[in-house]
């Protein structure tokens, strides 16, 4: 049984802590958060130990993983602390604002001989995954041109509003348009060019980018995601990739089995799409990151790969503010 | 009201079917006939829609036509505007407006010394949806425009549209057009700067079949144009047309072809999208026969046309030289 030590009990915090509920070669001992009733609601879960202070976790805790749930620019120094120590690491996306730091990231877990992985979920997700799977039973053909979009409203709701602050979170470019650019090199290949638009936090509250890239094999891809859709909309991803042979189409607003309509006093709509416990992305990213740390394999998603989609992401951000394309 | 004498030149065009149906069907038209170089094709159509064929277009225009819908390829776009505007006739023309600068400008002056009106054919301007769209945007719904992205895909064409000589380009030149046309008229400014990533992938028919187009407007607002032939031949739909318009207040998404209902045909093994929607080509044709009767400035100008077209060339030219190029105005 893997011990591990959860930190940030934010969005992603608890979507982990309840990732681990299901996972059986696993267990939470210790959380830590600076805000003490986060923190001890996700530690008393579990019976695990809550702490405030992340120093104090590692320096008296027992543990084997540390699992990094925090804002992004914390990144570095959370991981590079407990790689020091030994301990494997889980650390949400995006890896790092720069890739100066993704680096360092990287090389530390080389030299300690530590796991270390990236939560590029969306490899996970069930759509994404079966048509990734379909592709490569070469039913469309080779992929010549993808689109992905990832769209909803601006996230208002962050600690302290670091989503706000674009050298704390990178803007949508680096923090939300990042799912799909790892999906596609990964799948897709290289990128050869990027060229993007953005509004680049020039408004407040409201963001929106469209990136195109050419791959190195020459397919061309289509990449939008928005922080610009009004407060309470639905958020939507969608992706369509168009091969040589066909084609395959998904739209998560379109492919919800629950859609629920009620009025308690208020009009309420949302749309549901529950798994099996272990078809959950979250889930199953987690138990394939604890699986290779038992089993001593490569992780599936490495920094390296992570780093890869922070340096489209932050070529895209460059063409979008010079106005011309990179060519990587 | 006097009827008006009006014809069409060519149905290289498919499009020349729907606009043929209009006219047979208008009260106040009197449709004198049509011309095609190809007999057969001629023949056909003029019996179809109950009208005469001439195999010289000369003859046709002979026939002192108020007005003449061309639907040639995209080179003859000149030439035709050229004798038809000479011959007296306002003239609606087929999309793309003409395959480059000099010939758009040729034709711009033909016109203006002849006293005749021309008309880009852009159906999307009279679909119903488009419409409540352009209407949702101008009351102020999405406050101001931020992104338009933009998607025409539709099944690969046949024949002429695979000549880079006869059609001017391929995707790019037949599908930005629309798109680039629409987001224009939505947010009332002029294309600044293109970038462009196209090529031969989908088709391997020896021409652009793939494209996305990086737009910027005088005003700001950018936006994409995806133009590929993207619609493999058992899609359930030949087009779309799609906009995702992101304002300062609010987004709005038109898909003008989403008035379907699903056919499943096991006879043909075909599932297909039925469109019950209105149609946009009525709405064009009845727009050129109003300009045929009054001599008025039509809704949709040729100028509108060469705008559109002048986003296609910058298209090409960035696809060539991987960089942003700026949209030259004629």
């Amino acid at each position: 049984m893997l011990k591990v030590a959860l930190v940030g009990c934010g969005t992603m915090g608890k979507t982990h802590a309840q990732g681990y509920g299901t996972i059986p070669n696993a267990k939470v001992v210790a959380v830590c958060d600076i805000r003490e009733e986060e923190g001890r609601k996700v530690a008393d879960i579990f019976g695990a130990k809550y702490y405030q202070d992340y120093d104090r976790m590692l320096a008296e805790g027992d543990f084997d993983v540390v699992d990094l749930c925090i804002p992004t620019y914390m990144h570095k120094d959370f991981a590079i602390k407990a790689m020091e120590l030994r301990k494997h690491v889980f650390c949400e996306k995006p890896i790092a604002n720069t890739v100066e730091d993704a680096q360092i990231m990287i090389d530390k877990a080389q030299e300690m001989g530590v796991k270390f992985s990236i939560g590029h979920v969306v490899r996970f997700f069930p759509a994404y995954k079966k048509a990734i799977e379909t592709i490569q039973e070469g039913r469309i053909g080779t992929p010549k041109l993808i689109r992905t979009t990832r769209n909803g409203a601006y996230p208002s709701w962050s600690w302290q509003d670091w989503y706000s602050n674009y050298e704390y979170s990178g803007g949508p470019l680096v923090d939300l348009v990042i799912h799909d650019l790892d999906w596609i090199i990964h799948h897709f290949g290289d990128v050869k060019r990027v060229y993007a638009k953005s509004l680049n936090g020039k408004i407040k509250g409201q963001d929106h980018c469209l990136v195109t890239l050419r791959l190195n094999n020459g397919a061309i891809a289509h990449v939008e995601g928005s922080w610009g859709y009004p407060q309470g909309a639905i958020f939507g991803s969608t992706f369509e990739v168009i091969g040589t042979q066909g084609q395959i189409e998904f739209d998560s607003r379109k492919s919800s089995p629950i859609q629920k309509q009620t009025n308690h006093g208020t009009f309420s709509c949302s749309f549901e799409n529950p798994l099996q416990p272990n078809e959950e992305p979250y889930t199953h990213e987690l138990q394939v990151f604890i699986n290779a740390v038992v089993e001593n394999q490569a992780p599936l998603i490495t920094g390296e790969q992570a780093k890869k989609a922070l340096q489209v992401a932050l070529a895209a951000i460059e063409s979008s503010k010079t106005g011309q394309p990179v060519t990587l | 009201m006097k009827k008006v004498k009006m014809g069409i030149i060519s149905f290289e065009h498919m499009h020349a079917m729907a606009y043929a149906q209009a006219l047979m069907e208008a009260p106040q038209v009197e449709f004198v006939g049509i011309t095609d170089d190809d007999a057969f094709r001629g023949t056909e159509m003029a019996a179809h829609f109950k009208t005469t064929y001439y195999p010289d277009y000369k003859d046709l225009l002979k026939e002192e036509l108020d007005g003449v819908i061309i639907c040639t390829c995209n080179k003859l776009h000149k030439d035709m505007t050229i004798a038809a505007a000479e011959a007296g006739a306002h003239i609606l023309v087929e999309k793309p407006f003409a395959t480059n600068e000099e010939d758009a400008k040729a034709m711009l002056e033909v016109v203006e010394r002849n006293k005749v009106q021309i008309m880009t054919a852009f159906p999307m301007r009279f679909h119903p949806a488009i419409l409540a769209a352009k209407e949702a945007v101008d009351r102020g719904e999405l406050g101001e425009i931020l992104s338009i992205t933009g998607i025409n895909h539709g099944k690969i064409p046949s024949g002429w549209f695979l000549s880079r000589e006869l059609a001017g380009g391929g995707a790019v030149m037949d599908h930005t057009v629309h798109l680039a046309d629409l987001m224009r008229w939505f947010t009332n400014s002029e294309y600044a700067s293109v970038y462009c990533e196209s090529g031969e992938l989908l088709h391997n028919k020896g021409i652009d079949d793939c494209g996305i187009v990086t737009v910027e407007l005088d005003n700001g607002v950018f936006g994409t144009i995806d133009c590929s032939w993207g619609h493999h031949d058992n899609y359930t739909i030949w087009p779309e047309v799609y906009m995702e318009i992101v304002g300062t207040q609010g987004v709005l998404e038109v898909e003008a072809f989403k008035q379907i209902a699903r056919v499943f045909d096991v006879s043909a093994n075909v599932v297909e999208d039925m469109v019950w929607g209105s149609n946009a080509d009525d709405g064009l044709v009845q727009e050129f026969i109003r300009v045929v009767q009054t001599g008025d400035i039509p809704k949709v100008t040729g100028m509108d046309g060469v705008r559109a077209m002048e986003v296609a060339l910058a298209a090409y030219r960035s696809t060539n030289s991987h960089k942003v190029e700026p949209v030259i105005h004629i």
